[in-house]
């Protein structure tokens, strides 16, 4: 978010999804596309199928990257000096896009200068990765009219998430990628309406629509509306409330849909700060490890039980209509706050979801044309969508960035907050397989999808696993300067020599035990993919 | 009047709806109906007003899961006081009228009776079987994805129906196949006259024009000799493989995937119920053992095991692929995992 906010000036994909299908390169970077976006891997499965280049760059052999033409397999946390190779390579062979440099952007001189005095060799050494190879994929990159990149949380689960973000961006801006249809950069949202949840000022310092709170005219504008005075201050972010600690500065907390006891970094800090405080409130479908520990628990109603939008990927705003009325005493999630606010006495009254969204349109410009009315018609509306008869908005940046000129930020090497040593040999990747969602709040309730990933495992690869003397099944224990879990392993092919992964779905072996409390300052995403850890083989 | 109708007879389109609202009233009726969504399914419906039977579509699903329903209860279970179980079974069906079956759907529908009648009788879907008079829609217009000329399960049928319609333009050719097809008709006989010779003639050539119509140009067949011959490489089934999302949709679509799994509900401490439900050879809790070695290693074999299956053992178990030609994998696969693919790639081999 904050990287192309700062690159482009606007945090979303550039392109659509469908566009997607018309590329000629595609560059994949840190998604386990086929298994965590399906609908976005098709398109990219159905464009090679029309003769595209697929290039991924990726730690883990996953199937998208045995599918690829090219895959560079990076060590984890080295985007920065690979991108840099690649950008260093398109300039010794002449092929940047000058005139879109000139036309369009800013401070690339910043960014030349940089990759002037940079050493190849030396990057070939942090990555692992060959320079033949790096060098194929530039040229691939650079040499094509239509290239998209699409990248998820491989490259922003970093503590230097934000300038991974921007090198693809220059990267982009370097080969003149950008502002056309079937062009651009593309970050794949992983939850269900974390788009829309963004877009809304779920955000520590923006109201609706990125309006940013500091600004005294937006503010003006909120607190006429609601009739109320609204804090100049920016909020906290995630990890300042859950890593608050049990004297921390929030006493009392409303969380909606989220298990933190499951998914946030160094899970004792998080049950410490949850224990501490004076009030918690959990509003979910199911009790859920952070609901258990709860004061008061709101059942909330779902997704078949409610009318609403959901916002994809795609800047896409799309009515979901309730099927079935929600059952037993479960509410929807404006009526939960509705009721919990009148009780604050703050009256907030609305008699429908399509209440809401009007009060969205009026205070938000990039959702000013977006009403129920005109969402039961079609497929939805892509943001920016300003007025009643605007169509909506396939891609962005066309003729001009949404900040002006895109911005060119050098960026350098930063070596993840831990590295492999003596007692901690290995890295820790962690994410998502296919079976399960998130926490598995709600996976884990369906048998077929229990007994195709039932609980937690751990991929190894062959060679590790010959030193440690285990096999398929076998359990072993994974211990982190911060915690130790026990999990079943899988010898596999996906990981390298040298790297573990793992996923976060399993209560019984929370993973983010081990996790890093790292994360990138700018973001404040934590540093999720990469632990030092030990494995052993557990007891007898 | 006439209790010797003919084999042959005309319905006029206008007598149609007519027709279907009177069978509605002796019969549970299953149609196509096109939904609020746009989306045409088949539907059972209580009454023909506000609804919008749809002939011109093919619907998203096939019928399977009339006869064979995705979640199927077996019995309940009740534990007794003294510990002891009781069980009670759940088997019922009611009279039901399938309209507007396409050929390749009830081919399925034959292909069904194969799996759950001819040896072991499945009481379950023998019971709906025999409850169920199908009368098929024959495709004068195959859809985009349909290449059931090439699996020898349409256009048109020779068999398997108990009425076959043929739109004839402003009038419906109805064929009588099995009994149950001509005991309708005599006993509606004022809905229908008797073909003519030119009726007839009219028919054959629809269904020669019909042929001609296929979009689609899939040769199972030399795919199948290919099967038969060779072992081809494996690299088809990992390119397929690397490409297949693993939701099990090309299982659930198939109209003739009928693999099920068993699985007991509990409902509370005292009682539960014995379920099952549709299955997918493509996932590997499908092949799984209790001890968790699972004989069929990779995803590359689950994808093998299941297009052989329809390709090649089906051929040299029951005389005919088990593919049907409804193309609806082409429209449900992610990946683009769908039998054409295969079969392309099966006939492209050098």
């Amino acid at each position: 978010m904050a990287g192309l906010a700062t690159t482009f000036g606007s945090g979303a994909m550039t392109n659509s999804i469908n566009e997607i299908e018309n590329s000629q390169v595609i560059l994949v970077s840190g998604s386990n596309t086929t298994d965590t976006h399906p609908q976005v891997a098709r398109r990219i499965l159905a464009a090679v199928d029309r003769g595209a280049k697929l290039i991924v760059i990726d730690p883990r052999r996953t199937r998208m990257a045995e599918y690829a033409h090219i895959h560079l397999a990076i060590r984890p946390g080295t985007d920065i000096p690979l991108l840099n190779a690649m950008m260093r390579i398109i300039l010794d062979e002449n092929l940047v896009d000058d005139v879109f440099i000139e036309m369009r952007t800013e401070n690339f001189h910043a960014l030349r200068d940089m990759l002037y005095r940079m050493d190849l060799q030396e990057t070939v050494s942090i990555t692992g990765v060959p320079l033949e190879d790096i060098s194929r994929a530039a040229r691939r990159y650079a040499r094509a009219q239509k290239a998209v990149i699409c990248y998820c949380l491989g490259v922003t689960q970093h503590i230097c998430g934000t300038d991974n973000v921007q090198n693809y961006s220059n990267l982009a801006m370097l080969t003149g990628h950008v502002e056309q249809e079937d062009t651009g950069v593309d970050p794949l949202r992983g939850h269900s309406n974390v788009q829309g949840a963004c877009d809304m000022g779920a955000l520590p310092a923006v109201f609706p629509g990125y309006q940013p709170a500091a600004d005294p005219e937006a503010r003006a504008k909120f607190s006429r509306a609601w009739k109320t005075e609204l804090p100049e201050k920016p909020g906290l972010t995630l990890l300042d409330m859950t890593h608050g600690g049990p004297g921390g500065a929030v006493r009392g907390m409303v969380i909606v849909g989220e298990n933190p006891m499951l998914s946030d970094p160094t899970l004792g800090k998080v049950k410490k700060t949850l224990e501490g405080l004076d009030f918690l409130a959990v509003s979910d479908l199911y009790l859920t490890e952070t609901a258990v520990m709860a004061d008061v628990v709101f059942p909330a109603a779902s997704f078949a039980e409610k009318t609403g939008t959901i916002t994809n990927s795609e800047r896409r705003v799309q009515l979901v209509r309730q099927a079935i009325a929600p059952v037993g005493s479960c509410l929807p999630d404006y009526r939960i706050i509705m009721e919990l606010s009148g009780r604050l006495g703050f009256a907030m009254e609305y008699d429908s979801p399509a209440e809401i969204m009007e009060e969205i349109a009026l205070l938000t410009p990039i959702y000013g044309g977006i009403y129920h009315d005109r969402l039961e018609a079609g497929w939805g509306l892509q943001w920016p969508c300003t007025d009643r008869s605007h169509p909506g908005t396939p891609f962005l940046h066309k003729y001009s960035f949404t900040r002006g000129r895109g911005h060119f930020s050098p960026t350098r090497h930063l070596p993840p907050s831990e590295t492999p040593d003596e007692e901690y040999p290995m890295i820790l990747i962690t994410g998502r397989f296919y079976h399960h969602f998130h926490t598995g709040t709600m996976t884990r309730k369906s048998p077929t999808l229990i007994r195709e990933g039932g609980g937690a495992i751990v991929q190894v690869h062959a060679a590790d696993a010959e030193v440690l003397r285990v096999r398929n099944g076998d359990q072993v224990t994974i211990t982190s300067r911060r915690g130790t879990i026990t999990v079943q392993v899988e010898i596999s092919d996906q990981v390298s020599q040298g790297n573990l992964f793992t996923t976060f779905h399993f209560a019984e072996a929370p993973v983010n035990e081990l996790t890093v409390d790292a994360r990138d300052p700018r973001a404040q995403c934590p540093e999720y993919k990469i632990s030092a850890v030990r494995i052993e083989k557990a007891g007898p | 009047m006439n209790n010797t109708m003919s084999d042959k007879n005309i319905l006029q389109k206008d007598h149609l709806v007519p027709l279907l609202r009177r069978l509605n009233k002796d019969y549970r009726m299953v149609l196509p109906v096109r939904n609020s969504s746009g989306d045409t399914l088949f539907a059972e419906v209580e009454t023909l007003d506000g609804c919008r039977i749809d002939l011109d579509s093919q619907t998203l699903a096939s019928a399977k899961h009339y006869l064979f329903p995705q979640l199927e209860t077996l019995f309940k279970y009740r534990i007794s006081a003294d510990g002891g179980y009781s069980f009670e079974p759940v088997c019922e069906a009611e009279p039901t009228i399938f309209f507007g079956l396409r050929s390749c759907d009830l081919a399925a529908i034959l292909y069904m009776d194969v799996i759950f009648l001819q040896k072991t009788k499945d009481p379950y879907y023998l019971q709906k079987r025999q409850n169920a008079i199908l009368i098929s829609l024959g495709c004068t217009e195959p859809f985009a994805n349909c290449f059931c000329n090439a699996t020898r399960s349409g256009p048109f049928l020779e068999y398997g129906f108990d009425l076959q319609f043929t739109d004839l333009g402003d009038r419906y050719f109805v064929e009588t196949g099995r009994v149950s097809g001509g005991e309708i008709v005599r006993r509606y006989s004022h809905y229908f006259t008797p073909a003519s010779e030119k009726d007839s003639k009219d028919q054959y050539q629809a269904s020669l024009e019909a042929r001609g119509r296929f979009k689609r140009q899939v040769h199972v067949d030399q795919a199948t000799k290919r099967l038969q011959a060779e072992d081809v490489p494996e690299s088809i089934w990992t390119e397929l493989s690397l490409r297949c999302q693993d939701c099990g949709g090309c299982a659930y679509i198939c109209p003739t995937c009928t693999c099920f799994t068993i699985r007991d509900q509990p409902c509370s401490a005292q009682e539960g119920e014995r379920l099952r439900a549709w299955d997918a050879c493509t996932f590997a809790g499908f092949t799984r053992m209790a001890g968790g070695h699972n004989p069929v290693q990779h995803r590359t074999q689950a994808i093998r095991k299941r297009f052989l299956h329809k390709l090649l053992h089906d051929v040299e178990k029951h005389g005919r692929s088990s593919c049907v030609g409804c193309g609806r994998c082409v429209d449900m696969c992610f990946g683009g995992v769908d039998i054409v693919r295969c079969v392309a790639m099966i006939n492209e081999l050098q």
